[in-house]
């Protein structure tokens, strides 16, 4: 495989359970190296899609390749290039971190065995502990060593840090930092947790009620969202249709709008509303992010007078 | 695989420990009760409770391993974890029946091994044993291995509980029975190797797509499909069986007409119209009236005038086409005589009565026509194989009728022929009291009537005028010293033998033969209409099964279907399955070759495999066409109605795409 091809490749990537799309049509390239993050709210497909890209799950139409081979018949090669990392953490109850290390080390030629200790080291895990005993932390930590250890060529991190509290989070990240250091190492997860993303991933793809809406560095992404605050006399007038509007806020004598890809159209679509101001507001990536998933449509910051006196 | 098939070994080792002791304790359950009675003339290890024990306690511990093993990783990260090994399905799929398989071969042989250890050890069990015994119980502990697939199967399966999770069940459920149904023993490892085969590819091709059918190879799929079967076939005639209490109770046609032969020696023609109503006439046509009163004789005060027959055929002695692998093995040695301190079995393999110490539970020697020997051969005499029950007074040889006297140990003889008129079967009529008062004999040419001590009552000639007439009936008539010998049809050939020729009757006197003989009009079989029980479980029965039964000389109608059963199972069959098969295929969009071939299966099982194909199949969600508008099937990439591909998703203006650069 050329090293310029994406590790992963899918075509008309679709899925669905029942009656419902739980992935439509996605057509995702990941590039080889660097940190790849799947962002999207619940439910929006993105376990549903690594899933699919692992063969777990049978994809109803379309399909995809990862590290070249046909996502439909991974082989055992393909796999042991692959780490994976499930959302939930399981491993078998009974085994000590100790025998789990040695269980998972049979299956990768290439374990290593300094990565594995480094990991279960750093999340202060006793090898002769039961995985039964562990925190959800302290499993995540396992996992992890688990999968890293195979120093995998690519890793898939379906959401790692979910139920983590804020230090386990943060060993999770450094530890995903640690992987990227080696360039020809792909990471590619999916999760909710904004921060993370910002610090670690060089390009995010947004899965919005199982659509691909976004797909771009995430330099672009947060470049392409701007907040605008209009402050008015009075009430503020109705909103007209504006190209790119994500999400308008209205509180007495203020409009906040979010939109995408701003510019001169949308600037010029904004004065029309002849605020007596209007500024460019800055916007985190969280922001943006909540900005583009939330529910589309104009939302009021005042609460009715019954409201404020219950 | 090593490394899984420990963690297999590991993981299940708990469940393992416990089967360990269950099957211990039912063993030593066995022991005792066995040990608790010195005069218990059963072989431990040929004895019906082991086999049922056995069968009984494989079936639920297979079942159970084998659900607990796949279940142990359902929940889908684990399942995840486990499969995203960089291995095959296919090994990943191994790893684990080895470790399941050799766990256990470990729970069910250990106490097994154990108990017939102790059983084989001299002074231990007063009964011979021959290797052959173990059969029933190999078979049964190989049947086992059904029910681990089949509870793998319902745990990997990805449907629901209620649905068709446990079908799989129902294919080690059918096999069990039908161990013990087939004629000959190579029959029934066939069965265990085929079941076997089918529930091993269907698990294997659930392992390939974690428990869904769509995406499996096609052998896979076929084998899911056919394992899934006998459990809809079960589900089927259950259901059938409790819908027909709904309905209301039916009158049942059953005509039949039979023979009976009075105590004066009278033959009477009974036939029943089917509506309960007896006709009784005589040979010639005219009804049985009362003496006293002349009105028509009831059904109740006729059977008080019957006689009692003593029966037996002549042919069972040598062919024993009738019984099965599994009762022979029973056979191998009959326990025959409990003496107060010997206990006797006849031991096919050596034709001798062998006795074994009630005390010291050893062998004492055998007893042949020529007399008891230490050993078990003696002078390589031997008794012929009997039918009869189990310590009567008389065995035989091809030549010679001997009484055996267990307590004196000696056989007697009663009764010689020659070698070109060898016996062909002998039987022993009781009186009333249960004392032994004749024994009758037959050889290829005459038939005799001994007294208890060997004396000739009379002699005549077995001249049957029918091949198939091997059955012999005597009836002791009033007054005494009367006989009614009839030859009748007999062996599994009677039911068509005798609309062809219903036998001869002989009345034959003490000390003076034959007085006169009768051949027997051919009489109609008997018909029977079908409930309505059966005609609705006709409707469920595959009509592929029906035809396979009497191939097969297998279950209720082995020597033929019933054409009634016949037509409404191919009715159901054509009318209801194939149709409603074509029209699921053509909604689904089904290829030419795959709609061919569910209807050819829909064809020949019928409503088992209507239940079967709607419990394997996943069927797709419709959508509607945005070019054509009508509804298609969304696991296709065109339309396949007008040939448009999916449209892609609906832009909103928000999108936000850019090149990606490799890292």
């Amino acid at each position: 495989m050329m090293n310029d091809q994406p590790v992963i490749r899918t075509q008309g990537l679709t899925r669905y359970f029942g009656a419902r799309a739980a992935v439509y049509e996605l057509n995702l390239e990941v590039p080889r190296g660097g940190v790849f993050a799947l962002l999207g709210r619940n439910g929006s497909g993105k376990s549903t899609t690594i899933r699919m890209l692992l063969g777990l799950l049978e994809p109803t139409r379309g399909g995809g390749s990862i590290l070249g081979y046909d996502i439909r018949a991974l082989p055992p090669e393909a796999r042991a290039r692959i780490g994976y990392l499930t959302e939930e953490h399981q491993l078998y109850g009974w085994m000590s971190v100790r025998a789990c290390g040695d269980f998972q080390s049979r299956f990768y030629p290439a374990w290593n065995e300094k990565i594995f200790r480094g990991i279960i080291g750093h999340f202060n895990l006793r090898p002769t502990a039961l995985v039964k005993s562990l925190s959800r932390g302290e499993r995540a930590g396992l996992c992890l060593a688990l999968t890293l250890a195979p120093e995998p060529e690519l890793l898939i991190l379906d959401d790692p840090a979910v139920g983590l509290d804020p230090v386990a989070r943060r060993s999770l990240v450094e530890s995903m930092i640690y992987l990227t250091r080696r360039s020809d190492r792909t990471i590619f997860f999916s999760t909710h947790q904004l921060p993370d993303v910002e610090r670690v991933a060089d390009h995010i793809a947004v899965l919005d009620r199982s659509v691909l809406r976004v797909c771009c560095p995430l330099e672009t992404f947060r470049n392409s969202i701007r907040q605008v605050r209009l402050r008015f006399p009075g009430t503020p007038p109705p909103l007209p249709k504006i190209p790119g509007l994500l999400q308008s806020f209205r509180s007495e004598v203020e409009l906040r709008v979010t939109c995408v890809h701003y510019n001169g159209a949308t600037e010029a679509a904004l004065r029309a509303l002849a605020p007596a101001e209007m500024e460019q507001a800055p916007i985190s990536l969280e922001d943006a992010f909540i900005g583009y998933l939330g529910d589309r449509g104009e939302k009021s910051f005042i609460l009715s007078e019954t409201e404020v006196q219950s | 695989m090593k490394t899984l098939v420990f963690k297999e070994i590991r993981e299940n080792v708990k469940l393992a420990v416990l089967g360990l002791i269950i099957y211990t304790l039912v063993l030593l359950v066995l022991y005792r009760d066995y040990v608790a009675s010195p005069t218990n003339m059963s072989q431990p290890l040929a004895d019906s409770s082991l086999v049922f024990g056995t069968a009984w306690f494989c079936g639920i511990f297979g079942a159970v391993l084998g659900w607990l093993q796949v279940h142990n990783e359902r929940r889908p990260d684990l399942w995840a974890f486990l499969i995203h090994r960089p291995m095959t399905r296919s090994g990943i799929f191994l790893a684990k029946v080895m470790a399941g398989l050799g766990l256990y071969a470990l729970v069910v042989g250990l106490p097994l091994l154990g108990f017939i250890v102790w059983a084989r050890l001299p002074g231990h069990v007063a009964a011979p044993f021959e290797p052959a015994m173990l059969w029933p119980v190999a078979m049964y502990v190989l049947g086992g291995v059904l029910y681990y697939f089949a509870g793998m199967l319902s745990d990997l399966r990805q449907v629901r509980w209620y649905g068709s999770r446990v079908l799989g069940l129902g294919a080690a459920i059918v096999v069990s029975p039908l161990l013990a149904m087939s004629p000959e023993l190579w029959q029934a490892l066939v069965l265990i190797l085929l079941g076997a085969a089918v529930l091993t590819t269907a698990v294997w091709g659930g392992f390939q797509r974690d428990g869904h059918y769509h995406g499996q190879p096609v052998l896979g799929r076929a084998a899911l499909t056919v394992a899934l079967m006998p459990g809809c076939l079960i589900v089927a005639v259950i259901a059938t069986l409790l819908f027909r209490n709904f309905l209301p109770r039916d009158e049942v046609l059953r005509r039949s007409s039979n023979y009976c032969v009075t105590t004066n020696g009278v033959i009477f023609k009974v036939s029943d119209d089917g509506m309960g109503q007896q006709t009784i006439v005589d040979l010639e046509g005219k009804p049985l009236k009362d003496e006293k009163t002349g009105n028509l004789i009831d059904a109740a005060a006729f059977n008080r005038r019957t006689a009692a027959a003593t029966s037996f055929d002549v042919e069972t002695g040598d062919d024993r086409s009738h019984q099965n692998w599994m009762l022979n093995d029973f056979l191998l040695v009959r326990a025959w005589r409990n003496d107060p301190d010997t206990l006797w079995y006849y031991w096919r393999r050596y034709g001798r009565l062998v006795g074994y110490d009630v005390t010291t539970r050893r062998c004492i020697g055998s007893l042949g026509p020529k007399g008891f020997a230490a050993d078990l051969v003696g002078a390589r005499d031997r008794f012929d194989e009997t039918d009869g029950p189990a310590g009567t007074r008389t065995l035989r040889t091809a030549t010679a009728l001997f009484q055996v006297d267990t307590v004196q140990r000696a056989a007697n003889s009663l009764f010689t022929t020659t070698e070109d008129d060898p016996i062909l079967a002998t039987g022993e009529v009781a009186n009333g009291d249960y004392g032994w008062q004749y024994t009758i004999v037959a050889t290829k040419r005459f038939v005799y009537l001994l007294t208890a001590e060997g004396k000739p009552v009379w002699k005549v000639p077995y001249e049957p005028a029918d091949p198939k007439s091997t059955r012999l009936l005597l009836y002791c008539l009033e007054p005494r010293d009367q006989f009614a010998l009839w030859v009748a049809p007999g062996g599994q050939a009677a039911g068509g033998a005798r609309e062809r020729h219903f036998g001869r009757v002989m009345w034959v006197a003490r000390d003076q033969g034959v007085m006169r003989s009768t051949d027997l009009p051919a009489l109609p079989a008997p018909h029977r209409g079908l409930m309505l029980e059966e005609k609705l479980v006709s409707l469920v029965m595959p009509p592929a099964l029906l035809a396979a039964l009497p191939v097969l000389h297998v279950g209720l109608w082995a020597n033929g279907v019933p054409r009634e059963v016949l037509l409404l199972s191919w009715a159901s069959s054509i009318l209801v399955c194939l149709p409603v098969g074509l029209w699921l295929g053509w909604r689904y969009r089904f290829s030419f070759a795959t709609q061919a071939g569910w209807a050819v299966f829909l064809l020949l099982f019928g409503v088992p495999g209507l239940l079967a194909f709607l419990s394997v199949q996943e069927w797709p969600a419709r959508e509607a066409c945005p070019n054509c508008k009508k509804l298609r099937v969304v696991d296709r990439t065109q339309c396949e109605h007008c040939g448009a591909d999916f449209a892609p998703p609906e832009k909103t203006g928000t999108e936000v795409f850019a090149p990606l650069q490799a890292g």
